[in-house]
Formats: structure tokens, C-alpha cells, sequence
């Protein structure tokens, strides 16, 4: 099949159901881990917005991080996040961070670009998400930075270990040839 | 602990419930719109008797559209236990956070409770419980394919400025569609894994590093059977002659009527009286 530009019927699939888990997540509350910090959730709903990205490109992480910032919108507690700036717009820049660490590491190794994507991923949402929040007045710069490194790290982490074992993991399912055969179990 | 693996039945997002009441007949572009709007006024509402008020028309919307408030209350269940230890947390730590605002009505240590960190946690636990009560309301009398024809038909707009909207409305659809397919899938793991000898939930709240771990047996094969998945509905789609970006034509036609249009006009008025109106505290 030539390469299509745009959105395959893969990349509408992808992205259709890595949303419904972000959704899932939100909703039982899983995706949320509480800790005590300003941010008052470290979170591993930016997860599907990484993996869809490296998977199909940062369109589809896009999509995906909107939907993400639209449920983290209205599923918030926290005042910060009832502001769109905050909640929503950092979201749509995790797809696009981690697909370009993604493509721009993965000549040299590619779990390397893998487990890096899911760091910067993360990286992308601390940041962004704290500095809209110390830019539109929410936060203090003291607080925010202790929030990001007592919340973004151990999110980072978490998000690296998941990322490389659910993408490797695909990969080499997608080796064994198994993908788009009629033998899917 | 029986209760932990009940997901399923606990979410109410993506089943549909038919009544053929008024707010099922309503017309889906406008629901949605209205829906929307009403969200958006819960989450800009920062008084206590503006979010009662909210909460008295998310309950008044259950018996309008015919549907059994238990519908609503489920949805609420798997929730509760996080929203307890969140409330918990922002009332010991808030008060700091926030600085001296408002009354300080106890102070001891790093704990300091004002009555700006009251006001968060009553008021944010309200809005969580109004707009899964409004986002139940909307799946339940909703159907999927009228979900997707409602969030087209708002999006057409975009569509001329070359956004791909069809591509988004499938996208929102089959997110929706599998909620609830996923949560059926975790809550198998949930048990398969705990036929193993896995414990979830027992570790203590306190214990981030522990509860963090007992997520990832659960999220890494969820993600893999997820995009399994996904490859199949690939497969189908193409095997049906699905192309994207290709002018569709629609089984039905929707069209909005008078009664649609003073439903709509109900709901914004709504919207406003939440956001504008002056409500004492």
C-alpha cells in the first residue's frame, strides 16, 4: 500500500482507542495518583497521547492530547486546571515533542528513542502545564518548580517504563508479521 | 474487595439507554452543544449554592430523560473512594498552598484549614458529582451513531478550513464506543491477575511508590490488547470499503425542530443563570 498523508484508517483506529483509554483512565480514576503536592494528582494520562505519537505520527498524539486535556478539563479539582491555557493547550505539545525526540533518536537505537520520547513526552506536560500555571498567576515559581520536580519526575519515570514496554512490546508483535493477518487472536 | 473488579457495571459512559423521552428525541447537535455549555458553566461555578442549584438540574435531567437515577449514582461509585482521599488532601495542605486567604478555622503545624480550602474541596467534589451526573445523561440517552453525526454536524465548519472533521467525529466516536469494552477487558485482568496472587487497592494510600507499581500489570497489557484490537477494527473497516476523507452520505438526516431549538434555548438559559447570576455564597 503507497504511504497516505493525512488520517489512515489506522490512524483514525489508533487514535480512536488510545483515547478511550485516557478516557478510562480518567474516569475510575486510576490515571490519578494523589500526592500531596500543589498539582494534587501526579497523573499517567499523557501516556496513550506518547505511545500513540511514536506509533502513528503526531497528528494522531495530538488528537489524542486534546481529548486528554478536554477530560483532565473537565474532570478537574484543582482550580489551575479549570482554565483551558492550562488544561487543554500544554496537552496538544506532548504529541508533538515526543514524536520529534522519536524520529530525531531513532536512526541510533531505537528502544534508546523509545524510553528518551517517553521521558520528554512527560517533560512536555510537567513543564508546559506548571508554566502556563506560573503564567497566568495560578502558581507561584517556588512551588511550581518543587511540583515539577516532586511530581514530573516519578511521572517521567513511570512513563518511560510504560511507554518502552507497551511499544517494544507492539514492535515485536509487529515483526512476527502478525499485523493485518486474519490469524489476530 | 469483590467490589474493586466491578467496573463494568459501574460505568455508565458509552451505554445507551433508550426511553424515547423528550431529551433522547432532542435533536444530537444541539443536545451536545447544550451539553457542553452546561459543563462548561459546572466548571466555572465557584459558589456553594450555584453548584446545589447545578446539582438540582443534573438531578431534575435524570427524570426528564426517563432514566433511572441508579444509572447516574453507579457511575459515581468507582470514584468515591479517590474523591475522599483528594478532598482529605486538599483540606490538610490547601490552606498552605493557597497562602493566607480567607479564615483560618484550624491551624497546627504544616496543617492549616481556611475556609478557601473548605470552599475548594466542597465545591470541587460538587462539580465532579454534576458532571458525571450531565455526562451520564448525555451517553445514556444518546446513541453512538447520533454521537457522531452531533459532533460532525458541529465541526462542519472546520471542515472547510481543511480540518479533517470526520476523521475526528470517528475519532471521538470509537473512543466513546470503547470505554466501556476496556473497562470489561481490565476488570479480566484485574481478576487474572489477582488469581495470581496480585493485591490491589491493599497497598496504602500514603505508599505512592507501592500503588504506582500494582498499576502497571494492569496499564501495560491494556495498552497491548487495546491496539490489538485496534488492528481488527482496522481490518474490518477496510474490509467494508471504508475510505477516509471521502464524501459520506448519512442513513439518517437530522433536522432541528421548533421543540429542539426551545430545548437548546432552555439549556443556555440555564448555562447563564450559572455562570452570571449573583449567588450569595
Amino acid at each position: 500500500m503507497e504511504k497516505q498523508i493525512g488520517f489512515t484508517v489506522r490512524r483514525i483506529v489508533v487514535a480512536g482507542v488510545l483515547s478511550a483509554i485516557a478516557i478510562l483512565l480518567g474516569f475510575t480514576r486510576w490515571g490519578y495518583i494523589p500526592v500531596p503536592t500543589p498539582a494534587g494528582n501526579a497523573t499517567i494520562m499523557h501516556i496513550p497521547v506518547i505511545i500513540g505519537s511514536i506509533m502513528e505520527g503526531w497528528p494522531v498524539g495530538t488528537v489524542i492530547g486534546f481529548i486528554f486535556g478536554l477530560s483532565s478539563f473537565v474532570g478537574a479539582d484543582v482550580p489551575f486546571f479549570k482554565d483551558p491555557l492550562v488544561s487543554v493547550l500544554p496537552r496538544l505539545f506532548i504529541g508533538i515533542v515526543s514524536w520529534l525526540v522519536f524520529v530525531g533518536i531513532r536512526r541510533w537505537n531505537v528502544y534508546a528513542a523509545i524510553g528518551v520520547a517517553g521521558f520528554m513526552g512527560s517533560a512536555t506536560n510537567t513543564i508546559l502545564v506548571l508554566g502556563m500555571a506560573v503564567l497566568r498567576g495560578y502558581l507561584a515559581f517556588g512551588p511550581a518548580l518543587v511540583t515539577a520536580v516532586a511530581n514530573g519526575l516519578p511521572e517521567a519515570i513511570v512513563s518511560v517504563l510504560i511507554t518502552l514496554a507497551v511499544v517494544s512490546a507492539w514492535m515485536r508483535i509487529d515483526r512476527k508479521g502478525r499485523r493485518s493477518k486474519l490469524d489476530v487472536d | 474487595m469483590a467490589g474493586d473488579f466491578e467496573l463494568t457495571r459501574n460505568i455508565t459512559i458509552g451505554q445507551y439507554l433508550p426511553t424515547g423521552s423528550v431529551i433522547h428525541r432532542m435533536d444530537p447537535r444541539l443536545k451536545l452543544l447544550a451539553a457542553a455549555l452546561w459543563i462548561l458553566s459546572i466548571s466555572l461555578c465557584h459558589t456553594y449554592l450555584g453548584n446545589v442549584a447545578g446539582l438540582c438540574v443534573c438531578l431534575a435531567l435524570f427524570a426528564l430523560a426517563r432514566i433511572p437515577l441508579s444509572y447516574g449514582l453507579s457511575g459515581l461509585k468507582p470514584a468515591i473512594p479517590f474523591i475522599l482521599i483528594l478532598a482529605i488532601l486538599q483540606l490538610l495542605f490547601y490552606g498552605n498552598g493557597y497562602g493566607p486567604s480567607g479564615q483560618v478555622y484550624f491551624h497546627w503545624g504544616i496543617l492549616r484549614i481556611t475556609s478557601a480550602s473548605v470552599r475548594v474541596v466542597v465545591v470541587s467534589t460538587l462539580r465532579f458529582v454534576e458532571i458525571i451526573f450531565a455526562v451520564s445523561v448525555l451517553t445514556l440517552s444518546t446513541s453512538i451513531t447520533e454521537l457522531t453525526h452531533g459532533v460532525e454536524g458541529l465541526l462542519r465548519p472546520l471542515g472547510r478550513m481543511k480540518v479533517p472533521v470526520h476523521a475526528f467525529a470517528l475519532i471521538v466516536t470509537i473512543a466513546v464506543r470503547f470505554v466501556p469494552t476496556f473497562a470489561m477487558e481490565m476488570e479480566k485482568m484485574m481478576k487474572a491477575q489477582a488469581s495470581r496472587g496480585a493485591e490491589f487497592g491493599t497497598g496504602s494510600w500514603w505508599n505512592i511508590a507501592r500503588r504506582t507499581r500494582d498499576v502497571f500489570p494492569l496499564i501495560i497489557p491494556l495498552f497491548n490488547t487495546a491496539l490489538v484490537r485496534a488492528e481488527e477494527l482496522a481490518l474490518a473497516m477496510e474490509a467494508r470499503g471504508y475510505v477516509p476523507g471521502q464524501a459520506r452520505t448519512a442513513y439518517r438526516r437530522y433536522r432541528a425542530g421548533g421543540r429542539d431549538i426551545v430545548m437548546f434555548l432552555a439549556g443556555m438559559a440555564l448555562s447563564a443563570a450559572l455562570v452570571f447570576a449573583p449567588f450569595p455564597f
